[in-house]
């Protein structure tokens, strides 16, 4: 079809060209083109940021961006942000301080996380709190969440 | 660590939406737009014509089913509507195409014909005597899924009926000194697991097969296997890691409607709902209660009676069993010599009620523990004297014939006091105590398989839904065998390698099921002694566990040595197995509860005059576990559920104008986030170890969002003057409220 569109992009790190169609999301794309499970479908309109990914160091809700706007972009998921094997902090200090449980909203909040500590890298509370305050977790209650994050945070 | 956890992280953790079945075709659900209707027509020919569609399921198809109807307490619901239409939202077609995009353009390409009939569009019309009825009969089962059979009356739309009396309430209230009355209303919420329903389903020649984000996967397997008429032992049933439940994937919910679907459409089909669907699936039941108390001159409770009406919605499903356990959870930890409660369910045209965690326990607990602090009030007790005069203490009755209470109820509300105290004056916080008998039915087996390079399966249908079961599983595999947690491995559930279990729910896999693998791990340590003393000819004495193998008179012998030495090849393995019934432990199962699941909450708050918005500033929780089988995992629960507690009280309201769902979608659902959560947040775990589980552990889980809701309405009408009695606590209540007070106050 002629609506196809060609997208370059980095993902986790890795150079990927595809043509995909013209109104391909985001999520759509990483998920079933490029195998990504770990971005989560919830809410389906911007706001729970289960879909959330990093472009350019930045969070996004993949489910309401187009794969086409990634374009000359570099996306992160969290697969990505394990390096030979190795889990990033705030992989780890999620997994420390149980501030996972059914695991739906993790790879979201991860990313927020990731993208707060890029920025900010000793963020107080009501810095994560602010930063976070777009991801829902129906599960935990928060509190380990925040937890997790300031452990990374002054790892 | 769990072993969930690094999946997790790492983004590898397969969610039932992850899954993929060769073949797949994908369905998407056409549902009513009527709340109560006749369908006079239908017509598919457009969307059967439309790109990539393979078939549309309707009404027509019964021919596919064996049983067109079924239930867990009647046999009410259709698979997919036929000719009539009780909420919106109830299916009356699926669209199967070769992908979900081309199954939603043709999805919507269906039209159908609607009568409107005249609707219940809440509790109170329902049970009017001229009101429509959504069930002409009623076919009750009994001991189907939950114990026991539901009271409800044919010819009405009361499907429950339940009574729980002691003493002479009528007598009592004669002899009284004051009689205080309230009444409490509370809203339906919507479960809100951050993953939507989902379900596979895949006929061929073995039977049915069907993934599912389930929570209980065996009322599935036995509900299917009525609808199809195939032998239990032909239907399975496979549950991945589950994006969240908390009873909304409870007893049984879409599996029948997708199962169906793929049996028209010849190939495996899957279903995912969007987020908003899932919140017109199943919902927790709305009640409005009223409850009165007679006290003596000495301001003693005399007696106490209640009346619970609760919003059913369009089918039962385990409703009846919500209502009961309502009553049950309306008394509270206080000595009342006399007690009458009264809890009705009742069918209406809204989205059908179900399970949510601690079924019908916030509902009660936001009457019972609101009436409490009012009664204080009108005494001019402080709060926690007034509870303190009337508590009951460990091993008393909280309703006869149960066990009696396993917990101190002063310690708890002591723990809950002191955490929020801190520098402020006793008085000013609200506080909420709750008892609650889970409804746990002690059934659940399991499998324990060591292999010859000593890696250890673990087979259960306990599904991990976020708890950590399988870290709390594997915990005590390892220790039973005497085996590093790592070599542990918990298997996804599936019917067709693991016994039968009654289910994930009810705060009750880390006990039932942890009890089951202890026992089944037990099996396998007596046969793998049996088999090391045949092979080496030594006595079972000689013989103990040791990582990686076992210890033989010193020696250190590996699980390969063992088989070689045994099948004289270095490959084979010992499978230990048990079954956890009412009768194991000598018994000691039987009686219910397994054990009391209690709560004791306390918070301070504070409120903006301006715009009526509250905060929660402080919040602390107390549990009473018996043992913490993982600390952070406890916690996480209770933290969990304290915060659904925090939505219930302030944000979260499926409404129902006339019968159209309102707000049942993300957008226009408030659930809390982040920023509600104060900084000074406490967590109390009380263990003595004096659970009947593994290591003295009891369930727990639920207990967390029992108090939330009446703490924060009783530190409001402590500290702001306002009393509200409807849920939410809306920043416009609480304004109008404010504002209605100032007169008083001038
Ligand atoms: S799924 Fe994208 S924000 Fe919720
Ligand atoms: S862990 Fe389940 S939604 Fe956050």
């Amino acid at each position: 079809m002629d609506t196809s569109v060609e997208i370059s992009v980095e993902i986790n790190g890795v150079p990927v060209t595809r043509s995909a169609p013209a109104e391909a999301l985001l999520i759509d794309f990483l998920r079933d083109d490029m195998g990504l499970r770990s971005v989560k479908l919830s809410c389906d309109m911007e706001i729970c940021g289960a879909c959330t990914v990093l472009v350019d160091g930045l969070p996004m809700s993949s489910c309401t961006t187009l794969a086409a706007d990634v374009d000359g972009a570099k996306v992160t998921t969290v697969e990505g942000l394990i390096t030979d094997g190795v889990l990033d902090p705030l992989q780890q200090a999620f997994i420390d301080h149980g501030a996972v449980q059914c695991g739906f909203c993790t790879p979201g909040f991860i990313l927020a996380a990731k993208a707060l500590l890029l920025r900010n890298p000793s963020p107080t509370r009501a810095e994560i709190v602010s930063a976070l305050d777009g991801n829902i977790c129906r599960c935990t209650g928060y509190s380990k969440i925040v937890e997790a994050v300031r452990h990374a945070a002054s790892a | 660590m769990r072993p969930d956890l690094l999946e997790k992280v790492s983004g590898q953790a397969e969610f039932i939406s992850d899954v993929s079945i060769d073949g797949m075709a994908f369905g998407k659900i056409v549902r009513s737009t009527e709340p109560h209707a006749r369908i006079i027509g239908m017509d598919i020919s457009l969307a059967e014509q439309a790109n990539g569609v393979v078939c549309v399921l309707t009404g027509d198809d019964s021919d596919l089913l064996t049983q067109t109807d079924w239930g867990l307490f009647y046999e009410d619901r259709p698979v997919i509507a036929r000719d009539r239409v009780r909420y919106v939202g109830e299916p009356v077609a699926v669209v199967v195409a070769d992908t979900q995009a081309h199954a939603e353009a043709a999805s919507r390409l269906v039209v159908v014909n609607y009568e409107p009939l005249p609707i219940c569009a809440t509790a109170e019309q329902a049970l009017a005597g001229d009101a429509p009825l959504l069930h002409e009969d009623f076919r009750p089962i009994s001991d189907f899924y939950f114990k026991g059979t539901a009271r409800g009356k044919a010819g009405t739309n009361v499907f429950q009926d339940y009574l729980l009396e002691r003493g002479d309430v009528d007598s009592a209230e004669r002899s009284a000194h004051r009689i205080y009355e309230h009444s409490y209303s509370f809203p339906g919420i919507a479960h809100f697991a951050m993953e939507p329903h989902c379900a596979i389903a895949r006929f061929d020649h073995a039977g049915l097969t069907v993934w599912s984000g389930a929570q209980s996967p065996t009322a599935v397997q036995k509900v299917l296997a009525r609808v199809f008429g195939l032998p239990i032992a032909r239907v399975r049933i496979i549950v991945p890691y589950v994006g969240g439940g908390f009873g909304g994937k409870a007893s049984v919910k879409i599996e029948p409607l997708v199962a169906a679907a793929a049996r028209k459409a010849g190939r495996p089909v899957k279903v995912l709902l969007s987020a908003e669907e899932s919140m017109l699936t199943c919902r927790r039941l709305a009640s409005n209660i009223t409850i009165r108390t007679a006290i003596d001159a000495d301001g003693a409770i005399l007696s106490r009676t209640g009346d619970i009406v609760m919003d059913g919605g369009a089918y039962a499903d385990t409703g009846p069993a919500v209502a009961l356990k309502s009553a049950h959870r309306l008394v509270g930890p206080y000595r009342l010599p006399n007690l009458r409660i009264r809890a009705r369910a009742v069918y209406t045209n809204t989205v059908p009620g179900a399970a949510f965690r601690s079924i019908g326990g916030p509902q009660a607990v936001w009457a019972t523990e609101s009436h409490m602090d009012e009664i204080a009030a009108e005494l001019g007790e402080d709060p926690v004297d007034f509870r303190s005069r009337h508590l009951l203490q460990r091993g008393d009755a909280v309703i006869e014939n149960l066990r009696p209470l396993d917990v101190d109820p002063a310690a708890m509300m002591d723990a809950a006091v002191e955490a929020t105290t801190k520098g402020h004056n006793r008085a000013s916080r609200g506080l909420a105590l709750a008892v609650t008998d889970p409804g746990i039915l002690p059934v659940a087996g399991a499998i324990v398989r060591v292999h010859a390079d000593g890696s250890v399966e673990v087979r259960s249908m306990s599904v991990e839904i976020g708890q950590g079961v399988r870290g709390v599983l594997q915990r005590i595999v390892a220790a039973t065998l005497s085996q590093q947690p790592e070599v542990v491995h918990i298997l996804d559930p599936d019917t067709a390698s693991a016994p039968y279990d009654w289910g994930t729910g009810a705060s009750r896999s880390s006990m039932i099921m942890g009890l089951a693998v202890e026992k089944a791990a037990g099996d396998a340590v007596s046969k793998l002694l049996a088999l090391a003393s045949e092979a080496f000819e030594v006595e079972t004495s000689a013989i103990s566990l040791a990582p990686g193998g076992l210890e033989i008179g010193g020696r250190s012998v590996s699980f390969r040595d063992l088989f070689h030495a045994a099948h004289g090849i270095d490959s084979g393995d010992v499978t230990g197995q048990a079954s956890i019934t009412p009768r194991s432990l000598d018994g000691k199962l039987a009686q219910a509860p397994l054990f009391w699941e209690t709560a004791a909450a306390a918070c301070t708050v504070s409120v903006d005059p301006d715009t009526g918005v509250v905060a929660l500033d402080t919040y602390a929780g107390v549990a009473d576990i018996g043992r913490a089988l993982n600390r952070s995992a406890a916690e996480g629960q209770e933290e969990g559920a304290a915060v659904q507690g925090l939505g219930h009280a302030l944000f979260e309201n499926l409404v129902f104008d006339e019968g159209q769902p309102m707000t049942a979608m993300p957008l226009l659902y408030r659930v809390p986030r982040l920023s509600d959560i104060p900084a000074d947040w406490t967590t109390v775990l009380i263990e003595n170890g004096d659970g009947l589980g593994p290591m003295g552990a009891k369930g727990m889980g639920e207990g967390g969002i029992l108090g939330m809701a009446p703490a924060i309405a009783n530190a409001l009408a402590r500290d702001h003057g306002v009393r509200l009695r409807d849920l939410p606590m809306t920043p416009e209540r609480i304004w109008t409220a404010l504002s209605s007070r100032k007169p008083h106050a001038s």
